[in-house]
């Protein structure tokens, strides 16, 4: 699974702990990396993901079906679930702030029913660590 | 003509100094099941 997750795109370190089953991933400065990708990589390596979890820094912005997300490339963004965290940040919706946050991007549900494999990721958010 | 050169001088500076700004995925954190 290291190796295979090594090899995904902007990927620059991976240090996995096998004593509590904690997979870090280091990204490059200047690469752009895609944790759907990275969950896919897991999937097809024989582990299941029970959780992922991320610090990203970018801008707050409206999509065009009114929804919040937070672009941190041109052309990679997402979409943040609702909590009280986000109502905070709602000001900010395109504006040129930078925010950092620490969210949640997947967790596998414990309920019998599924979740629907193709919907997009949605990042809830944990923590706010910065506004610049 | 000096007025010119000078404003010239003080946008081209202001462009170096700014660092450009820009987002980025920091960290990914996974908590994996069925690793041995």
């Amino acid at each position: 699974m290291k190796q295979s997750l090594g090899r995904q795109s902007g990927v620059q370190n991976v240090d996995v702990s096998l004593l509590d089953g904690k997979v870090d991933v280091t990204p490059k400065e200047d690469g752009q990396i895609d944790p759907a990708q990275l969950l896919k990589a897991t999937y097809d390596s024989g582990v299941s993901v029970a959780e992922l979890d991320m610090i990203a820094r970018g801008k707050i912005v409206k999509d065009s079906s009114g929804n919040l997300a937070l672009q941190v490339e041109r052309n990679q963004s997402f979409v943040l679930a609702q909590n009280e965290l986000l109502k905070g940040l709602e000001p900010l919706a395109d504006s040129p702030t930078l925010v950092t946050v620490r969210g949640q991007l997947f967790k596998k549900s414990t309920g019998k029913k599924k979740k629907d494999a193709s919907a997009p990721l949605k990042l809830l958010i944990l923590e706010v660590q910065k506004k610049e | 003509m000096n007025t010119k050169r000078v404003a010239l001088l003080v946008l081209l500076g202001s462009m170096v100094v700014v660092p450009v700004a820009q987002g980025q995925i920091k960290h990914i954190e996974m908590r994996v099941e069925g690793m041995t």
